[in-house]
C-alpha cells in the first residue's frame, strides 16, 4: 500500500514536470535543459523570501514563481531568441542550454550554498494512516495541488485562445504566421506557462524532500524521460510515460534498493529508444519538412 | 615544481580524453555525453585488476581498453538510432547508468568508498612513482595517441566520418556505411577514453565514483566544443587552459570552494558564447547555393 502512495506522489510530480517541459519543447523544439534551473528556482527563492526576508509563506511562493518566471523569459529573449534567428541545429541550441543551466546552478550554490536548506518552520508531523499506509499533510498537498494545475494547464492548452496558438505554432510555425499568430508570442507564453508549472513543481517539491542546487537536473531528467516514453502525442499518453516510470522506479527501490531507481529509469529510457523510438503515442516528430 | 608536475600530467590525461571525443563529437557529429562513463570503466578495470590480481599494466590496459570497447560498441549500436538532442539525451542516460553501476554495485567497485592503495605502473622492474617518470610516460602515451588520431581522421575512414557529420544521406548515397562508420568511431573512442582512466587510477593511485561523473563528461564536452570539435591542436590549447584556469583563479587568491563555481560558471559562459559565435546553419548554405542556382 505505501509503495503505491509513493508511486502516485512521484507520479504527480513528473507529470507535471513533463507537461512544463512539454509545453515549452513543442513551441521551440529543443531541449530546453535550463528548465531544470526554473525548478530550482521557484524553491530557492521561496526560501529566500519566506526565512531569510520574513513575509508570509503564500505570499513568498508566488514572489518566487513570478520571479522565476521572469528569469526563464530572460534566458529566453536575451539567448535563445537571437540563436534562433540565427536558425542553428537544435543540438547547437542544447548544448546552449546546458551552458545555461551550469551557470545558473553555480551562482544558485555560490549564493546560497551547497548544503539542504528547507523553508520549514512547521513541525513535522506523522502522518495519516490509510489502509497500513502513511502519508503526511504535505504529500496530500502535494497531490492535490499538481492534479489541480496540471487540469488548469491542460484546459489552457486546449480550452483557451493562448493554448491554440502556441499548438499552431508548434504544428507549423510559418502557417501560423500567415494567418496572424506571432510566433514569438506563442512561445512566450508557452515559456510563461512552463516555467511557472515547473517552480510550482519545485516549491512542491521542495516543501517535502527539502533543497538542493542540483536536485533540478535530477527531477527535469525523469520528466524528459517521462515525455519521450510517452511520445509527442496528448496528455494521455504522458501520463503513460510518467506512470511507467514512477511504478519501475518504486518497484526497484522496493525490491532492489533505493539507489538503483536513477538506472532504472534509464534503463527504461534506453530500452524504449531501442525498440520504441516513438514512445508510447507513436507519433513521429517533425524532424524535416518537405 | 611538483606542484607544475601535477599540473601537465593532468592536462595530459585531459588531453587524450579530449582528443578521443573529438573523433566522436568533432569527425562523426554525434554529441555524446557519455565519455567520462568510459574513463571510469577504464580506470575501475585496471584498478580492481591491479589491486586485487597483481597483474602488471601489460595485461590491465588491454583488458581495459578491450572492456570498455566492448561496452562502447553495445551503447553506440542503441545510440546511433537516435539523432542530434535525443542522441545527446540517451548518451547522458547512459552515463548516468555506469554512474550508478560503479557507484552503487559496492560487492565489486566498493562504491563511494573507492579503491585505495593503486599500485604504480611498473614496465620490466621500473617503477613510474615519480611524478616527472610519470609525465614523461604519459606525454609519450599522449603523442602515440595524438598521432593516431591525426592518421585516423586523416585516413579513408576519417573522410567518411566527415562527411557523414557534414551530410549523413549524402554519405550514404555514395555507398559508404553509416551505421558502421559511426560504431566504429564510437567504439574507438570509448577504448582511448579508458586508456585517460588506467593512466589516472595509477597515477593517483586512489578512485572513488565522484570522478566519473556527469558533470566530468560535460566539462570533456566543453573542452571539444571551445577547442572546435575538430581541430586536435586547438583542442590540446583548449585543455591547458581549462585545466589550469582554477589553479588561476587559486592564485587570485579565491577560496576554493567559490574557485570550483566560478572555474564551472567560465566554462559553461564559454560554452554560450563558442555558439553565439560559430552557431552555424547548414541549410543556410544550402538556400545560397539553391538561389545561386536559380539566378
Amino acid at each position: 500500500m505505501q509503495i503505491i502512495i509513493n508511486i502516485i506522489i512521484s507520479l504527480s510530480l513528473i507529470l507535471l514536470l513533463a507537461q512544463s517541459f512539454k509545453i515549452i519543447y513543442l513551441s521551440v523544439k529543443f531541449f530546453h535543459l535550463a528548465h531544470a534551473i526554473s525548478i530550482t528556482l521557484g524553491a530557492y527563492f521561496t526560501y529566500l523570501f519566506s526565512i531569510e526576508i520574513g513575509f508570509n509563506l503564500i505570499v513568498s511562493i508566488i514572489i518566487a514563481i513570478t520571479v522565476s518566471v521572469i528569469i526563464s523569459l530572460i534566458i529566453y529573449l536575451v539567448i535563445y531568441k537571437p540563436l534562433q534567428n540565427k536558425k542553428i541545429p537544435n543540438w547547437q541550441l542544447l548544448i546552449a542550454s546546458l551552458g545555461i543551466y551550469v551557470v545558473l546552478q553555480n551562482l544558485v550554490s555560490m549564493y546560497f550554498g551547497d548544503d539542504t536548506k528547507s523553508f520549514r518552520t512547521w513541525e513535522v508531523k506523522e502522518g495519516h494512516q490509510i489502509l497500513g499506509a502513511y502519508i503526511t499533510d504535505v504529500q496530500i498537498i502535494t497531490i492535490v495541488v499538481s492534479i489541480v494545475v496540471l487540469i488548469l494547464s491542460w484546459l489552457l492548452i486546449e480550452k483557451t485562445n493562448i493554448g491554440k496558438q502556441i499548438k499552431a505554432v508548434s504544428s507549423n510555425p510559418s502557417l501560423s504566421n500567415i494567418f496572424g499568430i506571432s510566433t514569438n508570442k506563442a512561445i512566450v507564453s508557452s515559456f510563461i506557462l512552463g516555467s511557472g508549472l515547473a517552480s510550482i513543481a519545485g516549491v512542491l517539491i521542495a516543501t517535502d524532500t527539502d533543497m538542493t542546487p542540483t536536485m533540478g537536473f535530477n527531477w527535469l531528467l525523469y520528466a524528459v524521460v517521462a515525455m519521450i516514453i510517452g511520445g509527442m502525442g496528448k496528455m494521455r499518453y504522458l501520463f503513460m510515460g510518467a506512470l511507467l516510470l514512477a511504478t519501475a522506479q518504486h518497484l526497484s527501490a522496493y525490491y532492489l534498493d533505493s539507489k538503483w531507481m536513477n538506472a532504472t529509469a534509464y534503463i527504461i529510457l534506453i530500452v524504449f529508444l531501442f525498440f520504441k523510438p516513438y514512445g508510447f503515442s507513436g507519433k513521429k516528430l517533425k524532424k524535416a519538412e518537405l | 615544481m611538483d606542484y607544475i608536475l601535477h599540473l601537465a600530467i593532468l592536462i595530459a590525461i585531459y588531453t587524450i580524453l579530449s582528443q578521443s571525443l573529438s573523433i566522436v563529437a568533432g569527425y562523426s557529429g554525434q554529441l555524446s555525453l557519455a565519455h567520462a562513463g568510459f574513463y571510469g570503466i577504464g580506470a575501475y578495470t585496471t584498478a580492481l585488476l591491479s589491486v586485487n590480481f597483481g597483474l602488471s599494466v601489460f595485461v590491465t590496459l588491454p583488458m581495459a581498453m578491450l572492456l570498455s570497447g566492448i561496452i562502447a560498441f553495445i551503447v553506440s549500436k542503441i545510440a546511433v538510432k537516435t539523432v542530434d538532442d535525443y542522441y545527446i539525451i540517451i548518451t547522458l542516460g547512459i552515463q548516468v547508468v555506469i554512474f550508478s553501476i560503479l557507484n552503487n554495485w559496492q560487492e565489486v567497485t566498493r562504491g563511494p568508498l573507492g579503491i585505495p592503495a593503486i599500485p604504480s605502473i611498473k614496465i620490466f622492474g621500473f617503477a613510474f612513482d615519480s611524478k616527472l617518470s610519470f609525465l614523461i610516460l604519459s606525454v609519450f602515451i599522449v603523442a602515440i595517441i595524438w598521432y593516431l588520431i591525426n592518421n585516423l581522421v586523416k585516413s579513408p575512414f576519417g573522410r567518411v566520418l566527415r562527411a557523414l557529420s557534414e551530410d549523413e544521406i549524402f554519405t550514404k548515397s555514395l555507398g559508404k556505411n553509416v551505421y558502421q562508420a559511426k560504431i566504429i568511431s564510437f567504439t574507438i573512442s570509448g577504448m582511448l577514453a579508458s586508456i585517460a582512466g588506467v593512466l589516472y587510477a595509477h597515477y593517483i593511485s586512489y578512485i572513488d565514483p565522484t570522478s566519473f561523473t556527469i558533470d566530468e563528461s560535460i566539462f570533456i564536452l566543453s573542452i571539444v566544443i571551445i577547442g572546435g570539435m575538430r581541430n586536435l591542436k586547438t583542442i590540446f590549447l583548449a585543455t591547458v587552459f581549462l585545466v589550469l584556469l582554477p589553479e588561476a583563479l587559486r592564485f587570485v587568491g579565491m577560496p576554493s570552494n567559490i574557485a570550483a563555481n566560478i572555474r564551472q560558471i567560465i566554462y559553461g559562459i564559454a560554452l554560450i558564447l563558442v555558439i553565439f559565435q560559430y552557431g552555424n546553419n547548414r541549410d543556410k548554405l544550402k538556400t545560397k547555393r539553391i538561389n545561386k542556382a536559380n539566378a
